[in-house]
């Protein structure tokens, strides 16, 4: 293209014509510019198989991840049952800046997921609601209805994020309760799990006796470690109102300060998780064994198999703290990732399909075992290493948000985290800290 | 040699189109949408909502916006004077006929080659690590207990570490530029001092620092554009949500346009973003203006 237009201004050179040389020059800018701007159309595309459908599916995973490998196997064996193909994109959790501009630019995309209140919130102008096709059977659901095939207590979850309306499946669900070590127990003499903070008390202090940092965390969990220790001294609602209102003036505050002033005296609390940057807190002091307990998501076994491969994990809820208190082992915080469908899809009804697969019958089993992580279906069997968790997803009456709504703003996250450590380190006492986070 | 006319448009229209699409669109629709009260970045002109300079008020009142602003102050002086005295004293010695120069020139530019999250890992797991890493078994060799304890990425030092992490990896840069203007000196004038009995001290001050002023100003202006552009060291030492003692602009500017990490904040404001994007061109404009204003570019008649 470009040696035809040098050719073609040679030869009008040799011509010297100075009145050409105006609207010639708007001839080649015209020309090089209608080239650049239509240079994309000529970029070739894929064309579609218009016989077999092609579910489009953009994943939260990245490739590598077990639940990437369990999705790849899982698209091909579904296409060998249905003979619907599914294309899956890893985009791995930058998919919560990259999904946005696709679904703008009306690229296919007919199933995505990440947390259920992110799909919920950010993306929900493109989600189909769900209702209708979950109450239809399907071959993996035993002649029940989707919808009573699965764990209700996460259904609802979803209902309510989505403003009564069911619009993603939730899947890979996961409780914010306390990952522990059960060998360390065991080597501390400590039998059973705390369920009131006398009892959490008696087992920090065995565990120290034995030389064991007994609790840790990483600067990335601080916000929620405060807010649920918040919300079992103030209750979960009052916690939420602090939260929103960004008034930390509560008795709640003083008496957390007292409390890990003391646990930061006697060593109950690592003094690493002063400057633990994630995931530093899990790596080098849960997987490697000196710590005990840490107050995580139970896809932790899962994150940590890498450098704990034999890990003997336990699990228990965060424990009552007051006993006046209106929330206690009763409220914890669970959520899921969740499936959303794409309301301007062609093939809504397979892509539906495939998400059953994935949250009901075998695979549903083989993504939990693989992943470690907390099936869907009622009927599968739960991995080793959250069962225990099973007891207390169970027992959990009332849902409480992420970390009590104190992660919710980025101005109490960072105060939260700066004053949270210097109580640590011995920087702050209980009222120095009660002062901070009222300033 | 004849100009060709057609040849340089042709060459010069790609480019022009380039750098009006890709720079100047951007910058002002940004200006634009900083007077607009926006939810998501691609959102249509249709949900914008005119709120005047609304999003830069509030943004001067929230407290992470301005801790943001107060620690690339700090990163942009002390930084920069640590970076420019490292610079020049590297630039000086490295250009004095020192054997090896060229081995210590590459030594010293090597970590500007290397990525930043590469760099950032390396000194927050083997320099900084309170349990392993290289200053905690220094000190305990060394047996100073008070220093082999001191958690390097704890409230308070983790702000220096990361600085220091930063400008260990910007010297080589600077250091290049005041070279290159360092062996531009002529050489006349450095014997004539040695004639008239000036020692190195006297030659410094006196014939090579009047030369370097044009490069002092180009270093500052750089200078100031990376810290405006601080953003992944931030994001290296405090991953997942921000902290005060990490926090820059840009840091600020990705949580509220994209949305925080965090499951239960899913509130955007693009428009507050575009805020952010605003002032920060302001800030390297007036360093930009200053430095010109100051530093006189008067191009000596050789």
């Amino acid at each position: 293209m470009f040696i035809f237009i040098i050719n073609i201004v040679s030869l009008q050179n040799k011509q010297k014509e100075k009145e050409m040389k105006k609207s010639k020059s708007f001839f080649i800018v015209l020309m090089v510019l209608v080239l650049m701007i239509t240079m994309p159309c000529f970029a070739g595309g894929e064309k579609e198989d218009s016989d077999s459908k092609t579910v489009v599916y953009w994943s939260m995973w990245n490739e590598a991840e077990p639940q990437g490998l369990v999705l790849v196997q899982a698209a091909e064996a579904y296409e060998e049952e249905t003979g619907v193909a599914v294309e899956i994109v890893f985009n791995g959790r930058e998919i919560r800046k990259t999904l946005q501009p696709a679904l703008d630019a009306g690229e296919v995309v007919d199933i995505f997921d990440e947390d259920v209140t992110r799909v919920n919130g950010i993306w929900a102008d493109y989600l189909l609601p769900l209702d209708e096709l979950a109450s239809q059977v399907y071959p993996s659901t035993d002649g029940k209805s989707f919808e009573n095939s699965v764990s209700s207590a996460l259904l609802d979850l979803a209902r309510q994020e989505g403003k009564g309306v069911l619009k993603v499946i939730p899947y890979q669900p996961y409780a914010f309760i306390v990952m522990y070590n059960k060998d360390l127990f065991n080597e501390a003499g400590i039998s059973g799990t705390p369920k009131t903070w006398e009892e959490f008390e008696v087992v920090c202090e065995k565990l120290k006796a034995a030389g064991i940092t007994p609790l840790t965390t990483d600067d990335a969990y601080m916000a929620v470690f405060f807010g649920y220790n918040i919300a079992r001294l103030a209750g979960e609602e009052r916690c939420l109102e602090m939260a929103m209102n960004q008034d930390f003036n509560d008795p709640s505050v003083l008496k957390f300060g007292e409390i890990y002033e003391d646990f930061a005296k006697k060593g109950y609390i690592s003094k690493n998780a002063a400057s633990n940057i994630y995931p530093a807190g899990q790596i080098e002091e849960i997987a490697k064994g000196t710590t005990a307990m840490y107050l995580n998501g139970t896809w932790l076994p899962n994150e940590i198999k890498g450098s704990a491969p034999d890990f003997n994990w336990g699990c228990f809820a965060w424990p009552e703290m007051d006993p006046n208190s209106p929330s206690g082992v009763e409220t914890n915080n669970y959520g899921a990732q969740s499936f959303g469908i794409n309301k301007n899809s062609t093939v809504a009804k397979e892509a539906f399909e495939f998400v059953v697969y994935m949250t009901t019958g075998k695979w549903d089993g083989i993504l939990a075992q693989e992943s470690l992580g907390v099936p869907m279906g009622l009927n599968s069997v739960w991995p080793k290493q959250t069962q225990e968790a099973k007891v207390v997803i169970d027992n959990t009456t009332n849902w409480m948000t992420w970390g009590g709504g104190m992660e919710a703003d980025a101005n109490i996250t960072s105060k939260i985290k700066e004053n949270f450590k210097k109580l640590i380190t011995g920087a702050l006492d209980a009222e120095s800290f009660y002062a901070a986070m009222n300033k | 040699m004849k100009k060709n006319r057609s040849m340089i448009i042709i060459f010069l229209v790609p480019a022009v189109f380039c750098y009006l699409s890709v720079f100047f669109y951007p910058s002002v629709r940004t200006t634009f949408m900083s007077f607009y009260a926006i939810e998501g970045v691609a959102d249509s002109f249709s949900t914008w909502d005119f709120n005047g300079i609304a999003n830069y008020l509030k943004l001067f009142k929230t407290p992470i916006f301005k801790q943001a602003m107060s620690n690339i102050f700090l990163l942009w002086f002390v930084g920069g004077l640590g970076v420019m005295a490292v610079a020049l004293i590297f630039a000086i010695t490295l250009t004095s006929g020192l054997n090896g120069a060229k081995f210590f020139r590459s030594v010293i530019y090597l970590p500007n080659v290397v990525s930043a999250v590469a760099m950032g890992t390396m000194w927050i797991n083997y320099v900084f690590n309170t349990n392993y890493g290289i200053l905690h078994r220094i000190f305990t060799a060394l047996r100073i207990e008070s220093l082999a304890s001191v958690l390097w990425t704890g409230p308070g030092t983790l702000f220096w570490s990361m600085l220091v992490a930063y400008c260990f990896g910007m010297v080589g840069y600077h250091m290049l530029i005041f070279m290159a203007s360092i062996e531009q000196v002529p050489r006349s004038y450095h014997e004539a001092a040695k004639i008239e009995g000036a020692n190195i001290f006297q030659r410094f001050i006196h014939v090579t620092l009047p030369f370097l002023r044009g490069c002092f100003r180009t270093n500052i202006v750089m200078w100031t554009v990376f810290t405006v552009n601080f953003f992944v060291w931030g994001q290296l030492f405090s991953p997942v949500n921000l902290s005060n003692d990490t926090v820059a602009p840009m840091n600020y500017m990705y949580e509220i346009v994209f949305g925080a990490s965090s499951n239960s904040m899913v509130a955007r404001d693009s428009g507050a973003g575009a805020s952010i994007g605003v002032i920060m061109m302001i800030i390297v404009i007036i360093a930009f203006g200053l430095t010109n204003f100051i530093v006189k570019n008067d191009d000596v008649q050789l």
